[in-house]
């Protein structure tokens, strides 16, 4: 009985459908000079659940924040917007790439290397968190 | 309508008519895949001085004998500078002819001074190739070049203690020709390879 209940406990925790899970492939940070204060980070991001998940915040110990930005072409000028929670529809994918969606990351807690691998946490909208390696590259 | 609205709206016309009266008045047009050239309707630059990375002052005269591709933007901008930046550098390693790489200057405008001083710059810039310039002065000093290129450029947000305000600006890539003439634009989104193309056209037909 006790076995059987403990069982039960560790299913439900270590459950696979109880959190969502998303994808990222290819995780990337543009690197650059230590005299500039911001890098931007790309991926893409695989949604293979039913239901749509929405990236609501991330965090990392290498930059002070990070936010989710989209470079728009408005009046042919290139302009910067947040986007405070990024949807990402059941089986179906959204791409941060250059010139488009990206990771604005701030303030590098040390100076950033090409071939660096640094952690960030990407926080979801049922409260979930997701742990991503990214790798910076020159 | 706005500042940049008027800007943009003028840099429209102004290519229409370079297209317009180019189609007219060549005979022996370039064909080119991802810029605009001016031809024989290349406009002479208005005096102007900024200030390169390493103290040298930048004007027309310092643009005579060379093509030149500008840029323009600012180091905090984290997406698209970079990545023109690189497309710049990568363009510049695919040009094969070395007399075309020997006659192409490339420079990156910032339109942020009072963030981007010289040693800014010329990290920034040397980052991706150690042949590029970095330039910028006092908004005044830039307006009278940006002005005559169609380049427009708008500092967001920017509140008193804040260093984390965005500044918006063209993305064209603008061609100078060795006469201090603007000659020529590539539109984002910049393909490296076929810029390098264009620019073996451009010189080598020149």
């Amino acid at each position: 009985m006790i076995t059987s209940r403990l069982s039960l406990v560790l299913l439900l925790i270590f459950s696979p459908i109880a959190l969502a899970e998303l994808e990222f492939r290819d995780p990337w940070i543009k690197n650059l000079p230590a005299s500039v204060p911001v890098r931007a980070g790309y991926m893409t991001i695989l949604n293979p659940l039913s239901e749509a998940v929405s990236i609501v915040s991330l965090r990392s110990k290498a930059f002070t924040s990070i936010e989710i930005h989209q470079t728009i072409e408005q009046d042919g000028m290139m302009h910067m917007e947040q986007v405070t929670s990024l949807k990402i529809e059941s089986n179906s994918s959204v791409q941060l790439a250059p010139g488009g969606l990206h990771l604005m990351m701030m303030n590098p807690s040390e100076p950033t290397q090409p071939g660096d691998l640094l952690e960030i946490v990407i926080v979801l909208d049922d409260g979930s968190e997701q742990r991503v390696e990214m790798q910076v590259i020159r | 309508m706005n500042k940049s609205s008027i800007a943009i709206v003028a840099l429209l016309a102004l290519i229409g008519g370079f297209s317009i009266s180019w189609v007219i008045s060549s005979n022996k047009p370039i064909e080119l895949e991802a810029g605009l050239w001016f031809g024989e309707q290349a406009r002479a630059l208005p005096e102007f001085e900024l200030v390169d990375h390493n103290g040298q002052v930048l004007n027309r005269t310092s643009l005579t004998g060379k093509w030149s591709l500008m840029f323009f933007g600012y180091t905090h901008c984290p997406d698209i500078c970079p990545a023109s930046l690189q497309t710049m550098s990568d363009m510049v390693q695919a040009i094969e002819d070395p007399d075309v790489a020997a006659a192409l200057r490339v420079y990156f405008i910032s339109v942020d001074p009072d963030r981007d001083n010289a040693e800014v710059l010329a990290s920034y810039v040397t980052y991706f190739n150690p042949d590029f310039t970095g330039a910028t002065a006092i908004m005044e000093k830039l307006d009278p070049l940006t002005r005559s290129l169609g380049i427009a450029h708008d500092i967001r947000n920017k509140v008193e203690g804040n260093p984390g305000y965005d500044v918006d600006h063209s993305s064209a890539i603008v061609l100078i020709n060795p006469n201090a003439e603007f000659a020529g634009l590539f539109g984002a989104p910049h393909d490296a390879l076929a810029m390098a193309r264009d620019l073996t056209r451009i010189v080598e037909y020149n």
